[in-house]
């Protein structure tokens, strides 16, 4: 007996797929390049084949593609002077042959020249490739991630002390109200029983099934992604928990100015944060050593909001591990308050 | 609750696609409780011409109360030379350019927009994006709408008009997060409610014939492509890769082409083009394939591929597709090819290595059987309209 319960047994099953799946296709495309070194295809053919493959494809290329356009690229790079001369006609082949011995030499020279060049452009591109990839992976090793979800068993559930204060900010604002990190929905679930529309994010993998199956709109989407494709004033409401705390610079400076385009007037932003003594405390999650970067202090958002046109009152936790920073868009002006 | 489906074209005769995934999710709506389910079509099945085949008027068809509106004009010669303009520069197009894009690729049907708009339906359904009943029905229905845009990466969905009906329709439903995904990158719609639904599956109604038989081909093993046999949709790409892969193999593998037919198909002795066969010769052709290919780069779901997984029959898709190539992907039931070469290396794999076919086809029936089963889905998909009415329709200015 294995002790797996069957969601287990699936999840097992499933990664067993993929890793399966991964080497095959590995295998393939090394395949690939070895038949395509080999030359057993004429250029030209290939050429010919790869054009018709992509007479009908998406207008915008998937990511990762690079390699593949290059090889579109050096496939179309040559071009043989040598023009077929099969003819449905009587005596058109014999016609077509006599055409092109006649013009070979003239049309040889014209077509080594844009060969060379071709040629030239193709090899650049390489080159400009084997640069692009020095440069990712020296990117790589210093990427920014994604700021993770930080969630704590005391700041982030129905018990947190702050649950009942968003709620009676939110209530009775109209439009939609967002609420990430969502997680399975429980918050979302205390805002629509107030009678308010709202829905939640998650940037988390597998987070939101169940809640799906409840009937919630609930989604699997990257924060700042999810922001970038609201509407202008489309949402009455944005309660960010568990996820602005430990955003880079650029991330905290996108939400802010994002607010300042999707909410409403008279919405409003509600930010909850860990503070420095709640993020260094013992329960905080591995994400926040991982993290890349550190809760701001409260007075540090209620600036932010402040010059992004939002009026900000700001309400300190328990024992000040985290805090609470509510921007009520009112198209202007500027003011900062505090709560303890 | 009323519901009103509108689609080009509707029925059997459709297969495949956004229209045919309409009409199924109207006839599952149609047998949940409390639910009423009509639909407005045309009297139309060809989408190149637009020209009235059908009867106008009302029927019933599996419990949803079908009207068939006459087509007022057929699509005329000038739309293709606009369209083909247009496709130059799609992100250029200006308003008025993608209006008269929309009135040319029709159907023009009037008197279903009159009657959407005079229609007492507590919610609007609309698939797919790109025709102009959906862009027309959404300006002007009273209720509120759902917009199923079945969205690929295609000129067209860069057009203004096209973004407008996005913007003004009140929900979306999406096949894929393929799709939400690509839809969001063009146009501010995250926060309109929405769902990512797919389609949902029955069980296979067999024939209890052999595909081989049924095809002319014996017991040679043959790969199966089942929807409309079009340029756009691949098909010359398929048909011109297998010419060209059986000319160094000249082994027993066949080409099954399942599906009306829209290109020109040469004769060749390993090719056979059924044209449009009923659900059990479907299922039976299907369940003895070696592989099923679905060629399209445009694909929004693929049904077609889904049904393979049903009879666990390996897949192959197009590379540049991303909500096909996510569904190999995720549940590691099918191969892709993004050229010649890498198709003739997957077929010969595929070929070669039974063990492969297996382990791919069983992969994708239980990712199937998890998630695209109907009575989940329609529930879910009640729910959502549900939830869509109570919020009511927005100001469609």
């Amino acid at each position: 007996m294995s002790g797996k319960g069957p969601e287990a047994a699936a999840a097992a099953d499933l990664a067993v797929a993929h890793d399966y799946l991964a080497k095959v296709m590995g295998e393939i495309d090394e395949e690939v390049l070895r038949r395509r070194s080999s030359g057993d295809l004429p250029l030209r053919v290939e050429r010919e084949l790869d054009e018709l493959f992509l007479k009908y494809s998406p207008m915008a290329g998937r990511d990762g593609s690079l390699e593949e356009a290059l090889g579109v690229v050096e496939a179309a790079s040559f071009i043989d002077p040598v023009v077929p001369v099969e003819s449905s006609k009587p005596g058109g082949a014999l016609v077509k042959q006599s055409i092109r011995r006649a013009s070979l030499w003239y049309m040889g020279w014209v077509v080594h020249q844009i060969n060379q060049f071709a040629s030239a452009t193709s090899r650049t591109l390489r080159v400009l490739d084997d640069r692009v990839r020095a440069l990712q992976t020296e990117f790589d090793a210093q990427r920014v991630l994604p700021a993770p979800v930080i969630e704590t068993k005391w700041a982030h559930g129905p018990g947190a002390w702050w649950v009942d204060r968003v709620l009676e900010t939110i209530a009775g604002q109209s439009g939609r109200v967002l609420h990430t990190a969502a997680g399975d929905g429980w918050f979302v679930r205390r805002l629509a029983e107030r009678e308010l529309d709202a829905y939640g994010v998650d940037p988390r993998e597998g987070r939101i099934d169940r809640a799906e199956v409840e009937g919630l709109d609930l989604r699997e989407e990257a924060v700042l992604d999810h922001l970038r494709a609201v509407a202008p004033e489309g949402l009455g409401g944005l309660v960010l928990t568990g996820v602005v705390d430990g955003m880079s610079a650029a991330e905290r400076d996108a939400v802010v100015a994002l607010a300042g385009r999707i909410i409403a007037p008279f919405g409003r932003v509600v930010v909850h944060s860990l503070s420095e003594a709640g993020w260094t405390s013992d329960d905080a999650p591995v994400e926040a050593d991982l993290a890349s970067g550190r809760p701001l202090r409260s007075r540090t958002w209620a600036t932010l909001f402040g010059r992004a046109g939002f009026e900000v009152e700001v309400i300190d936790g328990p024992g000040s591990l985290d805090y609470l920073v509510i921007a009520v868009s009112d198209g202007g002006g500027e003011g900062v308050h505090s709560t303890r | 609750m009323k519901v009103v489906f509108v689609t080009p074209r509707y029925g059997p005769e459709i297969m495949g696609g956004a229209e045919s995934a309409s009409r199924t999710l109207a006839e599952h709506l149609a047998a949940e409780p409390g639910f009423e389910v009509a639909a407005y079509s045309t009297c139309a099945l060809d989408h190149l011409t637009w020209e009235n085949q059908l009867p106008a008027g009302d029927t019933d068809m599996n419990g949803v109360t079908l009207t068939r509106f006459k087509v007022a004009s057929e699509r005329q010669e000038e739309f293709f030379k606009f369209d083909g303009k247009l496709r130059r520069s799609p992100r250029h197009v200006s308003w008025e350019q993608s209006e008269r894009w929309l009135d040319l690729n029709g159907p023009q049907v009037p008197e279903l927009i009159a009657a959407l708009r005079s229609g007492d339906a507590d919610v609007a359904v609309f698939s797919p994006y790109l025709f102009l009943p959906t862009v027309a029905g959404i300006r002007s229905a009273r209720m509120p709408t759902v917009l199923h845009p079945a969205a690929h990466d295609e000129p067209a969905l860069y057009f203004p008009a096209i973004g407008d009906a996005f913007a003004r329709s009140d929900a979306l439903c999406y096949y894929t997060a393929a799709e939400r995904r690509l839809v969001q990158r063009l146009y501010p719609v995250a926060e309109k409610a929405q769902i990512v639904l797919g389609i949902g599956l029955g069980d296979p109604i067999e024939g209890g014939q052999k595909g081989g038989d049924l095809l002319g081909l014996g017991d040679r093993p043959y790969l199966i492509s089942v929807g409309r046999v079009d340029d756009h949709k691949g098909s010359a790409m398929l048909d011109t890769f297998f010419r060209r892969y059986k000319e160094h193999r000249p082994g027993p593998l066949a080409l099954a082409l399942v599906g009306r037919v829209h290109s020109t198909i040469e004769p060749h002795p390993d090719i056979v083009a059924t044209g449009e066969v009923d659900e059990p010769t479907k299922w039976d052709l299907l369940r003895d394939a070696s592989a099923a290919v679905s060629p399209s780069a445009m694909e929004s779901f693929s049904l077609a591929i889904m049904e393979a997984w049903e009879q666990a029959v390996p897949v192959v898709v197009n590379a540049l597709c991303e909500p096909t190539r996510d569904h190999c992907a995720h549940s590691g039931g099918g191969l892709w090819f993004g050229s010649y070469r890498q198709f003739e290396v997957v077929i010969d794999r595929l070929s070669a290595d039974a063990e492969l076919r297996r382990r791919l086809g069983a992969s994708g029936r239980a990712y199937v059987q998890e998630h695209y089963q109907w009575p989940a889905l329609t529930a879910r998909y009640a729910r959502f309209l549900e939830s869509v009415v109570e919020r009511g329709a927005s100001a469609r200015v």
